[in-house]
């Protein structure tokens, strides 16, 4: 048993060593292995932190009230009379005010996005200072917030850092109208920073809304119970409104990130597989260029396991190398990288980069799945090599 | 022997190494062709804008209303030759997460805007006198199965009716058809008049108004002179190119376009990386038959050729391979609903298989052209010796 040991870790210190000798095989190998590793991690790292932007943002215990089949904020429309009623529906938590409710508005402005000076579509939000009891992770950063009544916005700190047009202090005209940014917020990476918020009343009078809404949002009794106030609003025939949490709220919003996610993963298949042909191809030649070298071994006594071994290794050495190369090149090339693209409420949302360890676990298990197979069909053929090879000298 | 037996049997000496080569320059061109198909959807919204067409938008943003008296006081402005305008009705079909694309606009005007949508007659003048009467597109029409008098429940997830109902009744009037097959005619459209007077808002509000000029030359002087007249009024405009605008919306998308186009062409260029080093190899393998074959009396010349033709012909065969697939997934990926939306119009363009024919004749040439070149200037004696 000690001697087959041996003998393995002998062939492969073989193969190893004369690697050198197929350089430009074992190194494009490498290489597509490298770079089918780094699209995969490319489009994770890009979904994960989509994901991990939209996820931050829900909370279980918020309750979003929209108009029925509206699937959107920006879709939505409520009037002032039914937010009045659904307001006051039980299931709702309540302070000394009375209940934690706070109806919003949800308008599409334009900003410049500074990375391609293109005007993009920023969401305002219209909301009372009571919507900041329901979000517990903004804090104003600089500034101060906006007053009651006046044309005063705050902006996310998302919106400072990749948007034109919205720096403190700056006089923002809308329709004839002139509005100031008086304050940034702060809201711990979720989609909130990549929104401007001012006064419900003076968004209403600026976008002609009368006394609507477009969404409520209600602080739950009891977290993720959504029962009392849906009976409430099936039971009056004046409400017509979908309720769900927030947090499942956004994760809808996600939807359609999966389906980038899935051409992400189907590319990355069908890239493996090309670089699985690849990886084949160099170890069927490493193998045919040591075949009178194995068939020696194996006339001296080594036997077809350790053949078997070496190929296999090496194989796996390739395809290791360049699952950790491919990972590297993504984590210096894209992590933290903070970009952004249109949500489903049809504005951008701003979101970095994330490469989590469980991804790089991933990158690495899929390059040593090709080095595996690209290594396994070779190495049945080394164990098979007959001794006689040995002895008819050149193939 | 002949040329094309020799080339044959080179080729298919090895089998695997055959097979796995024609493979992954398979996996390369269908890739090549998916993606390319892909961004050439994104991008031909763009590409097909009429040059003489301008979108008049609120200048807050796009999906700001504007007063429908725009339009009257759009046309009066010299070099104005139409003006239509158009709401976004926010339709689904059946289930709200399926978006059913739908325009609410003055029919008659937006036809004559919009010259690439080929509606007949007779279907033209239904619809003009029916105002419950809807056009499709004809792609919408082909993936509902719709036909032409059908009535169908268009819901909005935005708007509802004076009754409550989110959900209007409508007869299919006509279904128009593209000038050009990459023009979009995934969408329904429908009358403003009976939009605006059935549902509950009200308001006499307008989304956007594609208008066309007299002349493309005048398009900067319109554009302008439509800005100035509603600057600092409560619903100031801005207006653009059709293509500019389409461009700008694209953008919206952000740099997500930029990494799947800048992360494939490192994928194909590695694989073609590895196929081209196995192909050299191939031939570098093979350095004692060709000595033997220039001993024979075969010219330096016909090795070249020999070897250049083989690796053209591995390239063009896996290549092909690999264009027909891609071709087989565009029109499966075409079908997809969810992908329908986001592109309307997917198809494979002959732009993207003329661009892989020419990366093909470039992989079979890069790859060919050292091992041919060694071959050619291969000393008969050295290549002995060396065995």
């Amino acid at each position: 048993m000690n001697s087959l040991i041996k003998q393995i870790l002998a062939v492969i210190g073989m193969n190893i060593r004369s690697l050198p000798q197929r350089f430009w095989t074992s190194l494009t190998t490498m290489l597509s292995i490298a770079v089918v590793v780094g699209v995969l991690l490319a489009f994770l790292a890009m979904s994960d932190g989509f994901d991990k932007t939209l996820n931050s943002s829900g909370a279980d215990d918020v309750a979003v009230i929209l108009n029925a089949g509206s699937q959107a904020e920006l879709n939505s429309g409520l009037s002032g009379e039914v937010v009045k009623i659904v307001t006051d529906a039980p299931g709702i938590a309540k302070n000394e005010n009375g209940p934690i409710t706070s109806p919003e508005l949800y308008v599409i402005v334009d900003g410049i996005k500074k990375t391609s000076l293109t005007e993009v579509n920023l969401p305002l939000r219209g909301l009372s200072l009571n919507g900041l009891k329901l979000r517990n992770n903004v804090k104003i950063i600089q500034g101060r917030m906006f007053q009651p009544g006046k044309n005063e916005l705050v902006v996310g700190a998302s919106i400072l850092d990749q948007f034109n047009g919205f720096d403190l202090g700056r006089q923002v005209s809308l329709g004839g109208v002139t509005w100031t940014v008086v304050g940034v917020f702060d809201a711990a990476g979720s989609v909130f920073a990549s929104e401007i918020w001012a006064d419900y009343r003076a968004v209403q009078t600026q976008f002609n809304r009368g006394n609507s809404f477009q969404v409520v949002r209600v602080k739950l009794e009891t977290a993720g119970d959504l029962s009392k106030i849906e009976a409430f609003i099936k039971a009056d025939p004046r409400l017509s409104m979908d309720v769900t949490t927030e947090s499942e709220y956004f994760s809808e919003q996600s939807s359609g990130v999966a389906v980038l996610m899935g051409l992400g993963w189907g590319m990355a298949i069908f890239m493996a597989f090309g670089a699985l042909a690849g990886a084949l191809n160099t170890m069927y030649t490493s193998v045919a260029a040591r075949s009178v070298e194995i068939a020696t071994l194996r006339a001296i006594g080594f036997k077809g396991i350790a053949a078997f071994c070496g190929t296999m290794v090496e194989s796996v050495v390739l395809a290791f190398i360049g699952g950790v190369l491919g990972t590297l090149a993504v984590f210096v090339l894209f992590d933290g990288i903070t970009t952004s693209t249109m949500g489903a409420s049809f504005s951008q949302i701003v979101f970095s980069f994330d490469l989590s360890a469980s991804a790089f676990i991933t990158g690495i298990q899929f390059a040593l799945i090709i080095g595996l197979v690209g290594g396994f069909f070779p190495a049945w053929r080394a164990s098979r090599i007959p001794v006689v090879v040995a002895f008819t000298a050149s193939t | 022997m002949n040329n094309a037996y020799l080339v044959f049997k080179n080729l298919t000496r090895n089998k695997l190494r055959l097979f796995l080569n024609s493979f992954a320059i398979l996996i390369a061109f269908l890739l090549f062709g998916f993606l390319g198909s892909l961004q050439n959807a994104f991008d031909s919204g763009v590409e097909l804008s009429a040059d003489d067409r301008l979108m008049v938008v609120n200048k807050i943003n796009f999906t700001q209303p504007l007063p429908i008296a725009y339009v009257n006081k759009i046309k009066a402005i010299e070099g104005v030759k139409d003006v239509t305008h158009a709401n976004w009705f926010g339709g689904y079909y059946q289930d709200p997460r399926q978006q059913a694309m739908t325009f609410a606009v003055d029919a008659e005007s937006y036809l004559r805007v919009y010259d690439n949508l080929v509606l007949d007659e007779k279907s033209q003048k239904d619809w003009l006198s029916n105002q419950q009467g809807m056009i499709v597109g004809e792609r919408m029409a082909t993936s509902y199965g719709w036909s032409v008098g059908d009535r169908i429940p268009l819901s909005s997830n935005i708007f509802s009716q004076t009754n409550g109902s989110n959900t209007w009744d409508l007869t299919i009037s006509g279904i128009f058809k593209p000038s050009n097959p990459q023009t979009d005619t995934n969408f329904i459209l429908i009358h403003y008049k009976y939009f605006n007077e059935t549902q509950k808002w009200g308001g006499n509000r307008i989304g956007w108004l594609p208008i066309t000029t007299l002349d493309p030359s005048l398009n900067q002087s319109v554009a302008d002179a439509i800005d100035k007249q509603f600057a600092n009024s409560s619903a100031e405009t801005e207006t653009s190119t059709e293509s500019q605008f389409n461009k700008a919306f694209l953008e919206q998308l952000g740099d997500i376009g930029f990494i799947i186009s800048g992360v494939v062409v490192a994928g194909f260029f590695t694989i073609l990386l590895v196929v081209g080093t196995s192909m050299a190899q191939n031939v570098s393998e093979r350095t004692g038959e060709i000595a033997v074959l220039k001993t024979l009396g075969f010219t330096s010349k016909r090795i070249f050729g020999l070897i250049l033709s083989e690796s053209l012909l591995l390239a063009l065969f896996g290549g092909l391979l690999g264009l027909f697939f891609a071709g087989f997934f565009v029109t499966g990926a075409s079908q997809e609903p969810q992908l329908k939306n986001i592109l309307p119009n997917l198809i494979m363009s002959q732009d993207i298989v003329l661009r892989s024919l020419a990366y093909m004749l470039i992989l079979g040439f890069v790859t060919g052209f050292i091992p041919a070149w060694r071959a050619m200037q291969l000393n008969i004696i050295d290549a002995f010796n060396k065995n």
